[in-house]
């Protein structure tokens, strides 16, 4: 052998035990659970042959006796192209160590975050891991050298789009990721939490379930830390492409722009009929929303979280939108502090990322009473105002049906939008009419002289009166808003500023 | 088969029920039509699933996150 050849021979060694992972027993296990490996997972994310990998030779250094069974010391990073573009990718092996936290993977995940930040590439991270690496972190000398010593490990200041995906048993720092992450899809049977359910046993002395203690359901329908449920690997890698493919690569752009597919608008003809002629009956906003922005473009965020509020990208001519909307379906539309906070934090990712948000409103306000108030509901009322105050991204409002009291500012009313149009069919008020005649007049319906109040009060409630105050800017035909709305877009595009708003919640925080 | 509690997100009453036990119900289908807030509120099954129970009829009362049907899935 030539000396070129020895180089060769010790490069592929080295090599074949870098891309070893756990070794292929535990492989094996993992394919015939239907889960993808993190190479795999990495494979399916990233463009063919764009992935090139940061820290292909580095292991654990803890334990001497680690270094040979601790391939890419559990965590294998890189750059890779994201349907094209840049980003800088992380994914967790399971099968060494649990793709447990260690001294070498911390440094691989700080240099990856570093190079995103200074750069200005999205940031993927495809989570599973145990935790802190146990017995490295044991003991006061372990926590010292281990832990705290990157005092912007957990910082986020929104310099570009974080996406996480959960796939499998999630503990510790996959779980900061994925809720430090502006997208998180989560697989079903996966497991998102603090710590694992073996350790909340202990800590507690009870069994602890752990799809109860942290599964999907868990998190789309309780905490709203999972935006999106899927039931493979391969559809939560496809969801985080679609994710990001809305978003710009870092703040300091605008988002990319897109062809409009064939067929877009094509329902506007017939979309009053999609809203029912009683404004006693609920219909499902989600239908409206289809049909105004580009065919296939809306990608719902965190839908059964909320389910009040809804939340969505989409394009419109091409171009991303956040779609906040109230759904009369779930609750009638009135608002209540779980939609706040999803509706907050939407906002903020929109705000932060140069999206132009479209509200479209039907609310008859806020759910008041006892359970709505030891939700906190002032509170997360006023999050959400602010947050909407702060917002430098254009803001347009459509006012469909009802837009009552306090909810009307919330949903961008008045000032709060730069542009207010409402549909023939608005009512806006400040509150019910019906509950308007109990309180100025103290009758009740079915009694006499209530028909009549209640008459004037609707009356007075017209789009017509508020467009003669200039408090609409607009009334438009239904069948007009997709078109409306794409050419206020245009109006209001941030063109001193190359589409690049000013970020006033970068620092806001990422859950709630 | 997993037993799947369907739960009001409203107080109010039941207006109209829509669906009976044993019925096999597609993902978003109506159980039941609640009246709350002068609005018609509808009660779905969003999975879907087949019906084993109704635990509520016409008129009565129900209280928010209150258990009004029992599904398989």
């Amino acid at each position: 052998m030539n000396r070129q050849q020895r180089l060769e021979a010790e490069f592929a060694a080295q090599e074949t035990k870098a891309r070893a992972m756990g070794g292929a027993e535990k492989l094996a296990r993992r394919k015939a659970a239907g889960m993808l490996n993190a190479r795999e997972r990495l494979q399916r994310l990233c463009d063919p042959g764009s992935f090139i990998e940061s820290g292909l030779f580095a292991t654990s250094t803890s334990n001497p006796a680690d270094r040979d069974s601790t391939p890419c010391d559990g965590k294998v990073v890189g750059f890779g192209r994201v349907n094209g573009r840049e980003a800088a990718v992380l994914a967790n092996d399971f099968t060494v160590l649990g793709a447990s936290s260690g001294a070498t993977n911390g440094r691989k995940i700080a240099h990856m975050k570093r190079v995103a930040t200074q750069r200005g590439l999205p940031m993927v991270f495809l989570g599973e891991s145990s935790g802190a690496r146990m017995p490295d972190h044991m003991g006061s000398r372990g926590m010292g050298m281990l832990l705290g010593n990157d005092g912007t490990q957990y910082q986020r200041m929104r310099e570009t789009p974080w996406a996480s995906a959960t796939l499998g048993l999630s503990y510790g720092s996959s779980s900061w990721y994925a809720v430090l992450s502006e997208f998180n899809v989560m697989r079903k049977g996966a497991v998102l939490a603090v710590s694992s359910p073996l350790l909340a046993s202990l800590a507690i002395k009870q069994d602890v379930d752990p799809q109860e203690m942290g599964g999907w359901r868990v998190h789309a329908e309780v905490t709203g830390f999972a935006d999106l449920i899927v039931d493979t690997d391969e559809e939560a890698i496809d969801a985080l492409k679609v994710f990001l493919s809305y978003l710009p690569s870092h703040h300091r752009e605008a988002p990319p722009v897109a062809a409009v597919p064939a067929g877009s608008g094509e329902g506007m003809r017939d979309i009053l009929g999609l809203m029912p002629e009683s404004r006693t009956q609920v219909y499902d906003v989600r239908k409206l929303v289809r049909t105004i922005v580009d065919r296939d473009s809306f990608f719902e965020l965190k839908a059964r979280f909320g389910k009040v509020g809804v939340t969505g990208l989409a394009r419109l001519g091409g171009r991303t939108v956040g779609i906040v909307a109230n759904n009369p379906l779930s609750r009638g539309g009135a608002m209540d502090a779980d939609a706040c906070e999803k509706l907050t934090s939407f906002i903020v990712l929109c705000d932060s990322f140069n999206i132009p948000l479209v509200l479209l409103v039907d609310t008859p306000g806020f759910v008041i009473g006892t359970e709505a108030e030891r939700q906190r509901a002032p509170g997360k009322i006023m999050n959400m105002m602010n947050a909407l105050a702060l917002t430098t991204v254009p803001k347009l409002s459509v006012i469909l049906r009802k837009s009552y009291g306090q909810a009307y500012l919330n949903m961008g009313g008045g000032r709060n939008s730069d542009e207010v149009a409402a549909w023939p069919t608005a009512e806006v008020s400040f509150m019910d009419p019906t509950f308007a005649v109990k309180v100025v007049h103290g009758i009740d319906p079915g009694l006499p002289g209530f028909d009549k109040e209640f008459a004037e009060m609707d009356r007075a409630s017209s789009v017509w009166d508020f467009a003669s105050v200039y408090a609409a800017q607009a009334v438009i035909r239904p069948q007009e808003t997709r078109d409306y709305l794409i050419r206020m877009l245009e109006v209001h595009r941030l063109r001193l500023s190359d589409g690049v708003g000013r970020h006033l919640m970068r620092a806001w925080p990422t859950s709630f | 088969m997993a037993s799947i509690k369907i739960k009001t997100e409203v107080t109010g009453s039941v207006w109209k029920i829509e669906a009976r036990a044993g019925q096999r119900l597609a993902p978003g289908a109506t159980i039941m039509i609640l009246e709350s807030m002068k609005m018609e509120i509808p009660v779905i099954a969003e999975d879907g699933g087949t019906l084993v129970e109704l635990h509520v009829a016409e008129g009565e009362s129900v209280n928010e996150g209150q258990v009004v049907a029992t599904l398989t899935g």
